[in-house]
């Protein structure tokens, strides 16, 4: 049996919203670690009085916080799980 | 003002545990009913050790943007919960699990592997938790100017802890770090902006200053321990294993069982970035101190120095030490709580007493959180050995679980064998390493080169044994 990310019981609309979160958090982390980051690891241009650095690290955990918080109000809205329960056992 | 600070810690801990049931769910899980905000607390709280007010400026005072790999895991660091959390936590519901090991040693059916998860546990627990006492007697002592010695300042302060977490169990944990959480982030923001404003006019002039003097140590990686420009391969490999080992921690990891449903834990997932933002003036505070207060030894203790300096009013030193203290005895209590409860349900219970009742393990648990901060309070003031290799260490261990975790309800495929030899391997390569500075090439963390060693091994014995009963899998398994 192939090993799953997601349960099968999700409709693939749904396992497509969750792969491309899966997928985002990927790139962030890739983005915070070499070599990626040597793109973004500079001084200038200063933003809001940060190094440049500083302020992307902060855009990235505001962005991760803002993903989630997507993700949750979606998953209310549309009353979806992302591991429905299975039938009782 | 301090004096005050660990009354009302003392009061909200002791108060939090009249509630819960009697029994190890209600000792242990919290009768699996916390809420959103207790949750988030005590999860924000518990990652904001003695290491926030001490060692974060203490980085970033003396490395630099080095310590901007803290922010960069914290990022990231428990998203992985809102993919498993829910599912750990159900199973937690239907076979009574209050620990990370009783989850995985059901999940392989294995004795063992509940005893290696317990022993790699309390390894990693006891420099971290007596690096946290160290800090408390620390703070006690540098803000009365030597009249409170570090011992006494860390008996104080963990005299409290130890009276909270015997009698309340995890709500004592929980309410305090709520209380001790709330209180920090006021101190973090307040002296984060305060100082770089006394200082230089402001947290944007900061960092002109510093861009003009010192700009390696605005730009990753920052510098080394030893002054010089730190390597990609430390500074990536430092984040790597910390992203990996987040989210397994133990005690943490034990807190998914606490949630009241699934929906709490998403939330308080969510909402973990909110906490991590106190991380940057934090290290504002040691920024601030680099060009105007050189030289400061040990780097730990630059946020204190500035303090001191100022003259500011006692109110405010008093605030500080409090600030402190809660960082310390908010992760300090989660540690001491858990490596109680592991050893406990996970080792004693499993290895040797199989027969014992619900009660006799309470009774047991707290007997151990005595035992365990007496150990830790013995290694804090008395012992001179070294804890910074063995926390590294620790690191490196904790990482080897999360392969575990994955397979165990990922892959139906991975065997009893395979992640038993996989964590060996795991370990074993990381000890290695560990000892072998020669083989720390790039300065790569000794847990990674651990972490492939264990996924190959894990793999490759999975395969090569016979499945496992597939029915059983089924429980775990995502499908």
């Amino acid at each position: 049996m192939r090993p799953r990310l997601f349960s099968s019981r999700l409709e693939p609309a749904q396992r497509r919203v969750y792969r491309a979160v899966l997928v985002f958090f990927l790139v962030v982390f890739l983005g915070m670690i070499f070599p990626l980051v040597s793109v973004f690891s500079r001084v200038h241009p200063m933003i809001l009085g940060l190094p440049f650095f500083l302020f992307y690290l902060t855009v990235l955990l505001l962005g991760s916080f803002g993903v989630l918080l997507g993700l949750f109000l979606w998953e209310d809205r549309t009353g979806t799980s992302g591991d429905p329960e299975e039938d009782a056992l | 003002m301090t004096l005050g600070y660990l009354g009302i810690s003392l009061g909200v801990g002791l108060w939090s545990g009249r509630k819960t049931s009697k029994g190890t769910e209600g000792y242990v899980a919290g009768d699996r009913a916390l809420g959103f905000l207790v949750l988030y607390f005590i999860l924000g709280a518990s990652i904001f050790s003695a290491f926030a007010f001490l060692g974060g400026p203490g980085w970033a005072y003396s490395r630099g943007a080095a310590a901007f790999y803290i922010l960069s895991y914290g990022t990231i660091g428990l998203v992985p919960w809102y993919f498993f959390g829910p599912r750990v936590a159900r199973l937690g519901r239907r076979f009574g699990f209050v620990t990370q090991a009783e989850l995985l040693a059901h999940r392989y059916q294995s004795k063992s592997l509940s005893a290696v998860l317990a022993l790699i546990s309390l390894i990693a627990f006891l420099p971290y938790l007596t690096l946290q006492m160290q800090g408390a007697g620390y703070v006690f002592n540098v803000v009365t100017e030597g009249r409170i010695p570090n011992w006494a300042g860390a008996a104080i302060a963990y005299g409290v802890v130890l009276v909270y977490v015997f009698r309340s169990g995890v709500m004592g944990v929980a309410w305090t770090n709520t209380f001790q959480g709330m209180f920090m982030m006021v101190l973090a923001w307040s002296l984060g902006l305060y100082l770089p404003w006394k200082l230089y006019g402001g947290v944007g002039a900061m960092f002109a200053r510093l861009a003009e003097t010192v700009p390696d140590m605005l730009k990753a990686p920052g510098l080394g321990s030893d002054g010089q420009i730190w390597t990609w391969g430390g500074y990536s490999s430092a984040i790597i294993i910390s992203v990996m080992g987040f989210s397994i921690w133990p005690h943490y990891f034990m807190k998914i069982f606490t949630a009241r449903n699934e929906r709490t834990l998403r939330r308080t997932v969510v909402f973990y970035p909110t906490f991590q933002i106190f991380l940057i003036p934090i290290l504002f505070i040691g920024f601030a101190g680099i060009l105007s207060y050189p030289g400061v030894e040990p780097a730990d203790a630059i946020l204190p120095t500035i303090l001191m300096s100022l003259d500011l009013p006692a109110v405010v030193i008093g605030l500080f030490c409090a600030g402190a203290l809660a960082a310390s005895m908010s992760t300090g209590d989660a540690l001491v709580h858990a490596a109680g409860s592991i050893l406990v349900r996970d080792f004693y219970r499993v290895v040797f007493r199989p027969d014992l009742t619900d009660d006799q393990q309470t009774r047991l648990i707290r007997f151990l959180v005595v035992v365990i901060s007496g150990v830790a309070y013995y290694f804090a003031v008395m012992s001179k050995i070294s804890l910074v290799a063995l926390l590294l260490l620790s690191y490196g261990f904790i990482a080897q679980i999360f392969p575990v975790l994955l397979a165990a309800l990922y892959w139906s495929r991975s065997t009893r064998a395979g992640v038993l030899s996989g964590l060996a391997a795991g370990c074993a390569v990381t000890i290695l390493w560990n000892l072998n500075p020669g083989l720390q090439w790039q300065e790569i963390h000794p847990g990674l080169w651990g972490l492939l060693a264990n996924v190959l091994t894990l793999v490759t014995v999975s395969l090569a044994t016979p499945p496992m009963d597939p029915e059983h899998v089924r429980q775990f398994v995502v499908e």
